[in-house]
């Protein structure tokens, strides 16, 4: 059992790690369930290149999207805000929300890239697409050496049935397929560039120190799990109450319960300042209740709550 | 049952090695499905291209994920914009460096396992090689057999190049044998390298072997402790803050560390030989904790220069 526990911990402790990993494996399997299922190229000029292309970006927004409803920060920060735009940009500091969605985006961008490269390296889709491009510098490139045939047949390439060779047909399809898996490549390298550089400016930019960092997103993550029980405890006690009173015929009893402003308080995003000593706002608001709210000029804007995958 | 446990044991005290080489075979696995499942060599004139963006790109993102994963990175990176002396110091760029080169030797273990199963493999360097324009090096390896010059680019394919197959074996077993003596030597610079490394390190370690084996041994018993604690610290301070939200009661008083505690314990260590503590945390807690706050050596709570050991802090991979 001691042996299960270890392993256990170690897995909880890579979580991120396996998460992503998983994501990784669910997009190649599902653009392999794609690619045999659902894709035929048309094969033919017009329509090559808007088949391949929907194909390839698509899903790709689909997934974006998918990741902005899925984040939770999103909701935190987009909640009550038709009703009281200034929630937006609490402080008129419009760099914060910037940041903060920015943040957003950044998160929900890692399945679309997943896609994207997987979409590329196998292939398929981007031969389909470039097969059916126009501009002549683009057939030129592929048609160099070759017959005038090769203009006029490139299209129906990808589905084998071209009037060309069958060795001018594979060479074709060989170096549609090559450019497509060193793009693929290129734009894992360079989104990998970009999320290390990413990474090193947030933590560089940090108020406080690795061990300190390590500590607020442990008590960020307790913090939710516990609102969770204690937010479904009380309800379960508040209605316990109105419930025996309304059908008792009884005067309800008193029950301490946080107000509406109390609720609103808590519910913006954090900012953290160095002179204080809070990991959230909800520590703040219990801490320090509604007084000197004009302390929180000068802090800066959360960033603690990390990569949340969900 | 007894079996398992101490096979488990063994696992974690020999934690570090077990990961690079899990590591070195998660990579070994994932290039093997790639030139099985997804290496084509187009046989063009884009066969340079190909082959040298299959062997290189894929260790490139291998050696920065080994940076973006490695807690040392982000140990050194935290909050240095905000107090760039941290890094910056004349006496602690030597330090910094020091990490930094401990930092990528780590993260170097998946790129190089990367290139070395390649090479081994051999497909990769022939279909880069064959589409190669250096003539000397054609005419070498080709070696006067007919047709060889203009199809060149064609060999990786079977059936595509006007030679005769044995013609054809013979000129990629040559270019294929080159892969793996490559591969091989690189592997055995590596390991040469390697050994260099640790000596040079070993031998300027200002304590004794056994004095090191204690020290790391504190140190991920340190590590896993903070961990626990500080889970326990967390769920405790959540569960008072979010009651006394619900009940809408004051909190109660709780000690929590304040921000300079945080600071002064992050930082990497280094071992003085004038002092006996392991770590910044044992350092802090023995001379500018609560009950410290006349420190008899003055100047000693003073954490201004934290400079870097270079390998206590041990290889922890993740």
């Amino acid at each position: 059992m001691d042996g299960f526990q270890t392993v256990f911990k170690f897995f909880l402790n890579q979580k991120t790690t396996i998460g992503y990993s998983f994501m990784a494996l669910l997009t190649v399997g599902g653009e392999r369930i794609f690619s045999m299922v659902s894709f035929q190229c048309p094969c033919n000029k017009s329509q090559n290149f808007i088949y391949g292309l929907v194909f390839i970006v698509g899903p790709a927004l689909v997934l974006l999207i998918v990741g902005y409803f899925l984040s939770s920060r999103t909701w935190k920060l987009f909640t009550g805000c038709c009703l009281n735009p200034r929630k937006l940009c609490p402080k008129g500091n419009s760099c914060n929300c910037v940041y903060v969605f920015a943040q957003i985006t950044v998160g929900a961008c890692i399945p679309p890239v997943m896609w994207l490269t997987v979409a590329l390296l196998n292939g398929t889709f981007y031969e389909c697409a470039v097969s059916g491009l126009e501009n002549n510098h683009v057939v030129d490139l592929f048609c160099k050496g070759k017959t005038d045939t090769c203009r006029v047949e490139l299209p129906r390439v990808p589905c084998g049935k071209s009037s060309l060779s069958p060795a001018d047909n594979q060479e074709l399809l060989l170096m549609l397929r090559a450019q497509s898996q060193i793009l693929g490549w290129l734009i894992v390298c360079i989104a990998t560039v970009v999320g290390l550089i990413g990474t090193c400016y947030k933590n560089c930019r940090s108020q406080v120190s690795y061990l300190q960092l390590k500590f607020w997103r442990k008590y960020i993550e307790k913090e939710k799990e516990h609102f969770d029980t204690y937010a479904t405890e009380y309800a379960t006690k508040l209605a316990d109450r109105n419930l025996k009173s309304f059908f008792e015929n009884k005067d309800p009893e008193a029950f301490p319960f946080p107000n509406h402003s109390a609720w609103e308080d808590i519910s913006s995003l954090y900012t953290f300042c160095r002179s204080e000593q809070y990991y959230s706002t909800l520590q703040r608001y219990v801490e320090k209740g509604n007084k000197d709210k004009d302390d929180e000029m000068k802090c800066a804007l959360d960033f603690v709550d990390g990569i949340e995958m969900m | 049952m007894e079996k398992f446990k101490t096979v488990l044991t063994l696992a974690q005290k020999q934690q570090t090695s077990l990961s690079f080489g899990f590591v070195a075979l998660f990579t070994a696995g994932g290039e093997q499905i790639f030139s099985s499942a997804v290496f084509r060599c187009p046989c063009s004139s884009w066969n340079f291209v190909y082959g040298c963006v299959f062997l290189l790109i894929p260790s490139l993102v291998l050696l920065l994920l080994g940076y973006l994963l490695s807690s040392k990175t982000w140990r050194l990176l935290t909050g240095c914009c905000m107090n760039t002396s941290k890094i910056f110091k004349s006496n602690n760029i030597c330090g910094t460096i020091k990490v930094f080169v401990q930092v990528t030797v780590n993260a170097s273990v998946a790129p190089l396992t990367w290139v070395a199963v390649a090479l081994l493999h051999g497909s990769y360097y022939e279909c880069a090689m064959t589409g190669c324009n250096n003539t000397a090096y054609i005419e070498k390896v080709c070696d006067g057999k007919s047709k060889c010059f203009q199809d060149f680019h064609r060999l990786p394919c079977a059936g595509k190049s006007s030679l005769l197959a044995s013609d054809r074996d013979d000129v990629l077993l040559e270019i294929r044998a080159q892969s793996q003596v490559l591969g091989w030597m690189l592997i055995a610079t590596i390991t040469v390298i390697a050994l260099a490394f640790t000596c040079v390190t070993r031998c300027r370690s200002p304590v004794s072997f056994l004095q090191l084996k204690f020290w790391m041994a504190y140190m991920n018993h340190e590590n896993e402790l903070f961990e626990s604690l500080a889970t326990e610290h967390a769920k405790n301070l959540a569960q008072r803050n979010v009651r006394s939200f619900f009940e809408s009661t004051e909190p109660p008083a709780m000690k929590t560390p304040d921000n300079k505690a945080w600071e002064k314990i992050s930082a990497l260590y280094k071992f003085s030989t004038k002092d006996h503590y392991y770590s910044k945390l044992h350092k802090y807690v023995e001379t500018c904790g609560e009950n410290h706050n006349k420190s008899t050596r003055s100047g000693e709570c003073d954490f201004e220069n934290p400079t870097v050991l270079n390998f206590v802090d041990g290889s922890n991979f993740l």
